[in-house]
């Protein structure tokens, strides 16, 4: 056993919240080192060449979520972030035609009215809505959440504040928010539109990464989550980062590196040393220890608490509260490296289609189905499909001439009947393939390899609890001053110097890097 | 109508004779307002009405007392008529034979429950006191018209104080325990405390109450707590009912509003709110007849008085849009029986006290959300979840000596039925022949034993009671549709858009179960509007 040096501080899991994390305590000058357990960087953002010359953003595949604020202070485009917008969103119709929504308002709005001219005109006032509510939860987002049932001084004057905020909202968009916060998507849509397609597409964002269907209250609080977005201030964009979601990951590692932190792959924390209350350091998988007064962990909450420190350390309400933390993890992930391209019934030919997002989402029915399926332990027969193909947007990922498709699945039940098993994965895959080839009936012939991950898979590869792409569902129980637990909110853990700043702590999950920084900044102000 | 409008003969019309009306009325006249009240069914009392549904056998289309709450009966200055409350709160038959007993005592329900987990024995009582703790902080806020982000009057300060005080009170862990468990599922809720299905079905029931929710969908967890306040610890289910007659209450408050001069007119349906420079002028009633009032009072749900009894011209498009999109879906049915002889139900223990009560028919979570998942897509579910009571038992008026009645309230019958079905004699006949065989597995020779019965669809309730899409809630409890929310945002304070409309009903805060509670504050924001002086 080797004692190593010491450092100010030891973050633990080198995801891109880690990264941001390292990057703003190292920017404050303390001694940071990151330990990351894989060979690579970035958790569920990392870009992996999984089958020769076929490059895929193997879990987390698209980027709107991350903080402006994070990419100004760490100069991250000077790292190699590069947004590239995707721009259209096309829903095949089972009838033969589509749904489009394209970059372009104008034309959006003419392709709306061949469908619906009073959805047409309701889009323009629900666009302006959901962009002043995305304004409006956006000094929650960036805010350490309070304690109300606290007296403490600064956590009622945070409260005063929040208060002061839904104040200044006015009447009705607290109203607005408070509809979004505790309602359905499929409900919230219902009052706003008429095309079935349409709320169907729309509700699929209520239900991304968490086990909800699009009738259960509380997927519209997702659906606004996913609205928040911004790429160079424009809200609800969403785009590809040139070389794959790793790339992403490589530049706030850069960042922090420029900063001075030092960063390890290769290096699996086995537990975090805890003496007389106090974290004095981490001990890794290969015996070796190293001393921090600091050690943060950007790992979810049951990895955090239950294995990294354990009951015995943790006060008994914790330890409750972190158990019943509700992970299940709902989706599963299909890269294909493909010899061409997709041909869809609905709009043949290589078109701009292409370039932008696949949703197979043909009704609200059926995605309500596809949860059906969910909520008593099986796969989605049907799944609802978000579908992209990062190679023409960015040659790079493919060899010439051939193609990697993404394609995000939904539902996939971490507890499944019987367990995943092989041949549970296969089913899975051929589910997946199968519904795809409805819509686009070339896909079979064009397959040259595939790549199939379960929760389990996502579980096992990236240490994410139950394969839940956020750390944790984004219900309502579980955010803000509840995430991951009530009175530990505040990044802090019961043992001094152990803190956390994972997607499980507010504002939560999606290639955010919100909790990274607050944790951070937490860190920092205090001595 | 003439042009100057009828003459004003009363100060306040109430539309509507259901217990919350009464309150309303009453409120008034003690306050020396002359009020008529106006009920377009035979009857006083609303849903607490008993009605022949054959011959010498009659029914209460709704058996629980609810909640009075202490601020209608000191305000009315009454008491409550004598209740009861039942040992047993709930009876659930398990599908392995055998009932799961729940007595409303805690140490008692811990015993039968050991039976089959020690560990869900032990959670018990703990899980019982939490729940009512919350709940009784609901019962503060019910009391008091519900806050919302602006608008505070001076008046209004001091009881909202006392709320907030009341939630510190609930100390740390029950505060954020409060807030915590609002939003969730009640199959969560029960998930994270129990382990043995029956138990959480026991429980589980009461969060999908008269909603179209199952027992997965966020905010059940609230529909509980909500319909447990008043309930005793351990009261999981049944809270109490009047002692003497199912209308007993609302009885004793048509006594105290005949008392202080209200007028109450059976038969007299209403077919329009007269409305003129956007001010209440009376109501004309379906028989041509106008009667004047400056106030109108609707206990009535926000739909049918709002987009059927008053010329849209005088609200607000957003308004009547808000109003549209209110969430009804009445999915609850209820079928009545007359039987020959009290039903024997093997291996109940105490049967003629947990018949009195509530025996439920479905023992596990999955079952009730599978009869969600059909009502969802506009069917009725082909196995629907069924409760039993013998309110004979209770009040042995109901039906002829030896003989009795038994009432079953069935979930999912949705009003919307899918691809523009209707609610036809056949669909009444499937709905009812699928609750009796239900009722058949737990009470063998059951079919031989009903003499006669009567299925009320929420389209029957619908034409019978004026319920929009036959939701006896006038409007789901939602956690989008309650509070501030409630009928609709904006307008969560009784005053309507037009000078002296209000609303009254249970499509108000605190809304259905919280007994005569709309009428209350209904009334209180009538006589404070007219202090102000007509200011709003």
């Amino acid at each position: 056993m080797t004692k190593a040096r010491r450092y100010d501080a030891i973050i633990i899991g080198g995801g891109h919240n880690g990264l941001v994390a390292a990057a703003y305590l190292a920017r404050a000058g303390r001694k940071t080192l990151v330990l990351e357990r894989r060979p690579l960087l970035g958790g569920a953002a990392v870009t992996e060449e999984i089958f020769p010359g076929f490059k895929f953003s193997v879990f987390s595949y698209v980027v709107s979520l991350l903080r402006p604020e994070i990419i100004r202070d760490l100069e991250l485009p000077k790292h190699g972030l590069q947004i590239l917008p995707l721009e259209s969103t096309v829903t095949p119709m089972d009838n033969g035609d589509y749904l489009a929504s394209w970059a372009d308002p104008d034309e959006s709005r003419r392709e709306l009215e061949r469908h619906s001219r009073r959805d047409a005109e309701a889009a323009v006032v629900f666009g302006r809505l959901m962009h002043h509510m995305a304004m409006a939860v956006k000094p929650i987002i960036g805010m350490v959440p309070p304690d109300p049932s606290s007296l403490s001084r600064s956590d009622l004057s945070s409260l005063v504040k929040l208060g002061g905020h839904m104040r200044s909202l006015g009447a009705e968009r607290f109203h607005a928010l408070h509809k979004l916060m505790t309602m359905s998507s499929a409900d919230y849509l219902d009052e706003w539109y008429e095309f079935d397609p349409l709320k169907a597409t729309k509700s699929a964002s209520g239900i991304i990464g968490t086990f909800l269907g699009p009738r259960s209250p509380g997927s519209a609080y997702v659906l606004l989550h996913h609205y928040m977005g911004e790429i160079d201030g424009a809200f609800r964009a969403w785009g590809f980062q040139k070389g794959g979601t790793g790339a992403i990951s490589e530049s706030i590692a850069s960042a922090a590196r420029a900063h001075g932190a030092e960063i390890r792959t290769d290096a699996a924390v086995d537990r975090v040393l805890v003496r007389n209350g106090r974290a004095t350091g981490v001990a890794l998988s290969n015996g070796d220890q190293i001393d921090a007064a600091v050690v943060v962990s950007s790992l979810d909450p049951r990895h955090t608490f239950l294995d990294l420190v354990g009951e015995a350390e943790l006060p008994g309400e914790l330890v409750d509260a972190v158990k019943r933390y509700k992970f299940r993890g709902s989706s599963g992930k299909v890269n294909l490296a493909l010899s061409g391209l997709p041909r869809f019934t609905c709009m043949p030919g290589p078109g701009r289609h292409l370039r932008g997002a696949m949703s197979i989402s043909p009704s609200v029915e059926y995605l309500e189905r596809a949860y059906d399926d969910a909520k008593y332990g099986e796969f989605s027969r049907n799944p609802y499909m978000d579908i992209v193909i990062p190679s023409m947007i960015d040659p790079g990922m493919a060899p010439p001439g051939q193609h990697v498709m993404s394609i995000f699945v939904q539902y996939a039940p971490y507890h499944i009947n019987g367990g995943w098993t092989d041949a549970k994965r296969e089913a899975f895959g051929n589910a997946v393939i199968r519904t795809l080839a409805r819509y686009a009936p070339n896909i079979e012939s064009l397959i040259l390899h595939k790549q199939v991950l379960t929760p389990a898979d996502i579980e096992q590869i990236t240490g994410l609890s139950e394969g839940n792409i956020f750390q944790g569902e984004l219900a309502l129980q579980q955010l803000f001053f509840l995430r991951p637990a009530a009175g530990w909110a505040k990044y802090r853990t019961p043992i001094r110097g152990y803190w956390q700043c994972g997607a499980g702590t507010h504002p939560g999950g999606g290639i955010m890097g919100a909790s990274g920084r607050l944790a951070a900044l937490q860190i920092v102000g205090t001595k | 109508m003439s042009q100057t409008g009828p003459a004003r003969r009363f100060d306040a019309i109430v539309i509507g004779a259901g217990t919350n009306g009464l309150v309303a009325a009453a409120a008034l006249a003690r306050e020396g307002r002359r009020v008529l009240v106006v009920e377009r069914s035979a009857d006083v009392g609303g849903q607490s009405v008993v009605r022949e549904f054959a011959p010498g056998f009659s029914a209460p289309s709704s058996i629980d007392a609810g909640w009075v709450p202490p601020v209608v009966t000191k305000g009315l200055g009454m008491t409550s008529p004598p209740s009861v409350k039942p040992d047993i709160s709930v009876a659930v038959a398990l599908r392995d034979g055998g009932f799961l007993s729940l007595a409303t005592d805690a140490f008692t329900a811990a015993d039968a429950i050991r039976v089959r987990s020690t560990r869900d024995a032990e959670r018990w009582a703990p899980f019982a006191h939490r729940i009512r703790r919350l709940a009784t902080f609901l019962s503060a806020l019910y009391q008091i018209p519900a806050p919302d982000v602006e608008n505070h009057s001076f008046r209004e300060l001091l009881p909202l104080l006392r709320v907030g005080r009341q939630l510190r009170g609930l100390g740390r862990a029950d505060m954020s325990e409060l807030l915590r468990i609002l939003p969730m599922s009640v199959q969560d809720l029960l998930d994270d405390t129990f382990e043995w299905g029956p138990l959480k079905a026991a429980v589980g029931v009461g969060g999908v109450r008269d909603t179209r929710q199952g027992p997965r969908s966020g905010g059940t967890s609230f529909i509980l707590l909500h319909y447990l306040i008043g309930a005793p610890v351990g009261g999981v289910r049944a809270r109490a009912w009047w002692r003497d007659t199912p209308d007993a209450f609302s009885s004793a408050v048509a006594d105290v509003a005949h008392r202080h001069g209200v007028l109450v007119r059976t038969n007299a349906g209403v077919a329009r709110i007269l409305v003129r420079d956007d001010a209440v002028q009376g109501v004309a009633l379906s028989s041509g007849e106008e009667i004047g009032a400056p106030v109108v009072i609707s206990t009535a749900d926000p739909a049918r008085t709002l987009l059927r009894l008053i010329d849209p011209v005088w609200l607000d498009p957003e308004f009547l849009r808000a109003v549209g999109n209110i969430k009804f879906r009445g999915c609850t049915a209820v079928v009545q029986y007359a039987l020959g002889d009290i039903p024997r139900v093997p291996g109940l223990n105490n049967p003629t006290q947990a018949l009195a009560s509530v025996v439920s028919l479905t023992d596990n979570l999955d079952a009730l959300e599978r009869a969600y998942d059909a009502a969802k897509y506009g069917r009725v579910s082909a196995q629907p979840h069924v409760e039993i009571t013998v309110p004979s038992l209770r009040w042995p008026t109901l039906a002829p000596a030896g003989r009795h009645v038994l009432v079953a309230r069935v979930q999912y019958a949705p009003h919307h039925l899918r691809g523009g079905a209707t609610w036809d004699d056949d669909r009444s006949d499937d709905l009812a022949g699928a609750v009796t065989a239900a009722i058949g597995r737990v009470s063998p020779g059951f079919a031989s034993n009903v003499l006669h019965r009567a299925v009320l669809t929420p389209d029957d309730l619908e034409t019978r009671f004026g319920l929009t899409e036959g939701a006896v809630t006038q409007g789901e409890l939602t956690l989008d549709q309650i509070l501030f929310m409630r009928p609709v945002a904006g307008w969560g304070r009784y005053a309507m858009p037009i000078a002296g409309l209000y609303l009254g009903g249970s499509g108000t805060h605190p809304g259905p179960g919280v007994v005569g509670g709309s009428g209350w504050l209904a009334a209180q924001r009538v006589l404070s509007d007219a202090k102000a002086g007509g200011k709003r």
